[in-house]
């Protein structure tokens, strides 16, 4: 087994006494692409921002690298990438300007890499950032993240006002730095098709909490619509366990349910007297009956 | 290659591994053929590279697929036994449910649909023998 890059154990953080993540406990691995999923002010952010260190837990704690992320030497901090959800850019400079600064705080910058990109992504080094578009802003920030070449990658919102042209050359990109299994990218979006794509693991941060997080393919098999048809009616009440919602409709039903397996099939048609038939969901429908 | 549906609901690595078991057994993709490396197949569908190797994986252990040292995977070469017909049952289980859950909106009891089936089957079978013929 690899040594994971991230562990997190029962992480917290309030604000003024006011919750905003709780009970948080994951672990990121070499070669993970995680996809962070939550509504806007569900904790996505502050999950993010306790794993970089970038504010102290209020509970539990976070290590990367083996060190804690709140107090981390600065050889670690060399192995990090990240792009805020706000960009950090100084609007006096020109892209290699900005560039130049980056690069200056770290002794194995790929400068080839950084000129390969911008020229595939379209981005004019000599143009002064003031004079940048939201998403060239994007771009140049996502740039700045990769050309030291982090182990672990961080993204908050990356691509939100990314074309679809520019979004595809960033997931290629994201593919790049997993492909060899040696680095992981953790990366919030609202855009669920990109992260449906590329994301190995799941969180979702619902109402503060780390409300469902594994595997994908275990998320697409535990979390499904079942299609109930009872011909000599259904029974008055539709007994299953971990059931989100239910749905009847004469002499049938849709429930969603939580934590499916292949194995609750028969036993459960038998105990209804009902045929089940299972849908899995897109990962889209997924979040959506997951907030309804 | 492959037609792969991120969005479809079922995991990719399902649909993936599917297709190439499919294409070895038809003999679309014969013994000897290379597939594409895990990047590359990653990069082209804009999928996850974990995703391509765990099928890699699990079809090399299933006899499917051949590792090669430093090249790329190929469609395994041993003429290996074919798998019990359970098994390969067990292939044709979607597309079972599919019809049933068809038949089954359209009202149609299973021995209609028996009967169905047995046609087509005949049906196909006079095509595929015919279509064979000239060749031998």
């Amino acid at each position: 087994m690899s040594v994971p890059y991230a562990v997190a154990h029962q992480l917290g953080k309030a604000f003024y006494g006011k919750r905003v993540l709780e009970n948080a406990s994951f672990t990121v691995e070499p070669g993970d692409i995680v996809g962070v999923l939550g509504k806007n002010g569900a904790g996505k952010t502050t999950l993010l921002e306790l794993m970089l260190g970038f504010t102290p837990p209020s509970a539990g704690g976070v290590e990367l690298f083996g060190h804690a992320s709140y107090r981390l030497p600065g050889a670690a901090k060399a192995r990090l990438g990240f792009v805020p959800q706000q960009d950090e850019l100084v609007n006096q400079l020109t892209a290699a300007d900005q560039i130049g600064v980056i690069a200056s705080f770290y002794p194995r910058w790929d400068d080839a890499l950084v000129t390969r990109l911008a020229r595939e992504w379209e981005l004019d080094l000599g143009e002064r950032i003031k004079g940048m578009s939201v998403g060239q802003r994007q771009k140049l920030s996502i740039l700045l993240a990769l050309g030291h070449r982090p182990d672990l990658l961080i993204l908050d919102e990356p691509v939100a006002s990314l074309d679809p042209v520019a979004r595809r050359q960033f997931l290629e990109q994201i593919i790049d730095v997993a492909a060899d299994g040696a680095r992981a990218v953790v990366f919030s979006s609202h855009i669920v098709s990109d992260v449906e794509r590329l994301a190995n693991k799941i969180w979702i941060v619902k109402d503060h909490r780390l409300y469902w997080q594994g595997d994908f393919d275990a998320l697409k098999d535990s979390i499904v619509r079942l299609h109930l048809r009872a011909p000599r009616g259904l029974p008055d009440t539709i007994a299953i366990p971990s059931a989100l919602s239910v749905q009847r409709n004469g002499s049938s039903a849709t429930v969603v349910v939580r934590d499916w397996s292949d194995g609750l099939h028969s036993e459960t048609a038998g105990k209804l007297g009902v045929e089940i038939e299972v849908e899995q969901l897109t990962l889209e429908d997924i979040f959506l009956e997951l907030h309804r | 290659m492959f037609i792969l549906k991120p969005h479809s609901g079922v995991p990719i690595y399902r649909q993936l591994s599917e297709q190439i078991r499919r294409m070895a057994a038809s003999g679309q993709l014969q013994p000897g053929t290379e597939l594409p490396s895990i990047r590359d197949l990653a990069m082209q569908h804009a999928i996850n590279p974990m995703t391509v190797s765990k099928v890699y994986s699990l079809l090399e252990a299933e006899g499917v697929l051949e590792r090669n040292r430093g090249k790329p995977m190929t469609i395994a070469k041993v003429a290996r036994a074919q798998s019990p017909a359970p098994k390969r049952l067990q292939q044709l289980e979607p597309h079972l449910e599919q019809l049933v859950l068809a038949a089954r909106q359209l009202e149609l009891g299973e021995s209609d649909v028996a009967k169905a089936l047995r046609n087509t089957w005949e049906k196909t079978d006079e095509r595929s023998v015919r279509r064979r013929t000239p060749a031998r």
